[in-house]
């Protein structure tokens, strides 16, 4: 463990066991991940990479994406919009250039976000990261309400995401996460036809539907109008979500959405996460993922308990 | 140091310019010599998060501020005050804490022997101030700086202001071909608000006459990792999406796909 992380930790093993938990087929060394499109490996010069139990690269497409015109960002009172469009080089230019370098910088499980417009699309994508080395997982990303028709067509079907789950099921043994979207009627319904579909563990929540307009001129501050929301202001829909797909399913949830610091990550641990993620918080605190990891991990000390112990026993 | 590194720092000394220019100033040695003119750092007035179960006060984002001055270690932020962000830094004193991400992005390329032109509008002066200074032993420079009125101008060759206060009456733009003409200009850097950057740039174009361009974008990460600062740039047929927060902020002229914003 990094420097900071040595004044609780330097001779506690206790505090180290009672942070590892379990994201379906990966044992983390942390609970902690961050925020697929939210982090990258510039942000390792803030501080020590050992307070991340995995790693979750951008989303990637099969062909590259340009991504959306710009303005694409706007900070609301609480969180922030984004309607970045999923721009990424796509699937060629990530195996040859960009998985390369993760596999020699990261010293943690690489978990490789990628997103399709067809079922058979992902399938072919999954085959091709199979054929990779050093992705210890993947988190299929149904979800994003930046690109229409694409993705988010397929996170609001059940039938289709227990079909999609069903076929990249067989194609790879490794961690097999669905992300999911808040932009739903019913989250419960499709967390478990991904469960049903073989998927060994959920993430949620994608980004809210989320505006902003200029009430002096009447200008919509995003280019595109809608883009997604992030950040403290979808905490309590996150939290809420994470709570009703826990009843749901039995695999892991993977929860992110509005946490800054551990005391949000607690809330969803005791709602029923088994891991969470920092997304905006990255942008507002460079330091939230070292502050995160020793809040929570004094905390467990204290009271002697681990992630385990506390996972979904919310009271109510 | 080649990445942005995070760092807090004591503000020496503050500088009151105007109601709504000031300048905050922070000491730090390996910073200093890592920046470079048209870098700018991602700044923030000091926020915790450790009081926001109590308080319930949000942190926001930081803010995209240039270099203004960079020497021996001292570095200056010129800064005006318009919204959130910067209406909290307006509110530090020396010995409170910045919190700064940087230095970011690309900055402006450095030459000899050139004819300069330096144009600026507004917030666009301070990256400006910098890079002539590092331009001044061994370049021709005339720099030409506009702004709404007298509070929006500070030292250079020329003054333009939109309601005539100072200077001469208009926008700095407005008499762009024949200055670049009458100085025998081969080489121009810019920044300041789109709208001029943009009429500069199409008359840069016309004159094929070199141009660097420091675009402003709204940022989230500041490094490069969030695709949110994008700006189109390359070739008509054949663009991308740039982060002005790394591969930026300056870019050739010619590249600059205006036509796309
Ligand atoms: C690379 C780069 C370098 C910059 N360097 C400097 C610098 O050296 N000094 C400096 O003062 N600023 C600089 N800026 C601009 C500065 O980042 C913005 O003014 C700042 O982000 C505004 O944040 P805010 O929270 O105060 O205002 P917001 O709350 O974001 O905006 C408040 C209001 O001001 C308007 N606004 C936003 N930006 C500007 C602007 N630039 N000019 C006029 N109105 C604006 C908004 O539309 C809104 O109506 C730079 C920007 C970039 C991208
Ligand atoms: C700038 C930005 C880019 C994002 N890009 C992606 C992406 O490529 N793929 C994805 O699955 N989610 C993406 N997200 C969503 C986040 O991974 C996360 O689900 C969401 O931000 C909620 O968490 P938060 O409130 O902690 O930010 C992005 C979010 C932001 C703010
Ligand atoms: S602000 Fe995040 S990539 Fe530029």
């Amino acid at each position: 463990m990094g420097a900071i992380l040595n004044d609780i930790w330097g001779n506690s093993i206790n505090a180290v066991k009672l942070l590892t938990t379990r994201l379906g087929k990966l044992e983390l060394s942390t609970p902690l991940l961050v925020a697929s499109g939210t982090f990258d490996l510039e942000n390792f010069e803030f501080f020590d990479p050992a307070c991340l139990g995995a790693f979750v690269s951008k989303t990637i497409t099969r062909e590259p994406k340009k991504g959306n015109p710009p303005p694409r960002l706007y900070e609301t009172e609480a969180g922030l919009i984004n309607s970045i469009g999923l721009q990424n080089p796509g699937l060629d230019k990530f195996i040859h250039e960009k998985l390369p370098v993760y596999r020699d910088k990261l010293s943690m499980p690489l978990i490789v976000s990628f997103s399709g417009s067809t079922i058979s699309e992902f399938c072919q994508m999954l085959e091709t990261l199979e054929a990779s080395a050093g992705i210890a997982g993947y988190e299929v990303n149904v979800s994003c309400p930046n690109v229409e028709n694409e993705g988010i067509a397929f996170g609001t079907d059940p039938d289709i995401v227990f079909e999609l789950t069903r076929r990249l099921q067989e194609i790879t043994d490794k961690e097999l996460c669905i992300k999911l979207s808040p932009n739903v009627t019913d989250i419960a319904t499709i967390a478990a036809a991904a469960e049903a579909g073989g998927a060994s563990s959920l993430a949620l929540i994608n980004s809210l539907w989320g505006m902003a307009i200029d009430y002096r001129t009447g200008k919509s501050k995003i280019k595109k109008g809608i883009g997604g929301y992030t950040g403290c202001g979808v905490k309590p829909v996150a939290l809420a979500l994470t709570y009703k797909v826990a009843q749901a399913v039995r695999i892991p949830i993977l929860a992110m959405g509005g946490i800054y610091n551990w005391q949000d990550a607690l809330e969803f641990i005791w709602a029923g996460a088994s891991a969470i993620s920092l997304g905006t918080a990255n942008f507002i605190n460079p330091l939230a993922a070292p502050e995160l990891i020793m809040g929570l991990g004094e905390y467990l000390l204290s009271t002697k308990k681990s992630i385990n112990d506390l996972k979904g026993k919310v009271e109510i | 140091m080649n990445s942005p590194q995070y760092r807090q720092r004591a503000i020496q000394l503050r500088e009151e310019l105007s109601d709504e220019y000031f300048i905050l100033w922070i000491w730090d040695e390996a910073l200093g010599a890592a920046g470079k003119p048209g870098q700018f750092y991602e700044i923030r007035a000091l926020s915790s998060l450790a009081n926001l179960q109590t308080f319930h006060a949000i942190p926001k984002l930081f803010k995209p501020i240039s270099i203004y001055d960079n020497q021996g270690g001292r570095i200056g932020f010129m800064i005006k005050k318009v919204g959130t962000g910067t209406n909290a830094l307006s509110r530090l004193r020396a010995g409170d804490t910045l919190e700064l991400i940087g230095p970011c992005g690309t900055g402006f390329p450095v030459f000899r022997g050139r004819r300069i032109l330096l144009i600026s509008g507004g917030i666009g002066y301070p990256p400006l101030w910098y890079l002539q200074k590092e331009l001044i032993n061994h370049n021709q420079i005339y720099w030409m700086h506009g702004g709404g009125g007298q509070a929006d101008v500070f030292p250079c060759d020329e003054i333009w202001t939109e309601d005539g206060s100072i200077g001469r009456k208009g926008r700095v733009c407005d008499n762009l071909e024949e200055t670049i003409t009458k100085h025998e200009v081969d080489t121009v850097y810019s920044c300041g608000p789109q709208g001029l950057l943009r009429t500069v740039c199409e008359i840069t174009n016309k004159l094929d006459i070199e141009h660097y361009c420091s675009l402003e974008a709204y940022m989230a990460c500041g490094i490069g990792v969030c695709h949110g600062c994008a700006v189109p740039i390359g070739h008509p047929e054949d663009w991308t999406f740039k982060r002005v927060c790394k591969e930026g902020p300056v870019f050739n002229a010619k590249e600059i796909r205006w036509e796309l914003f």
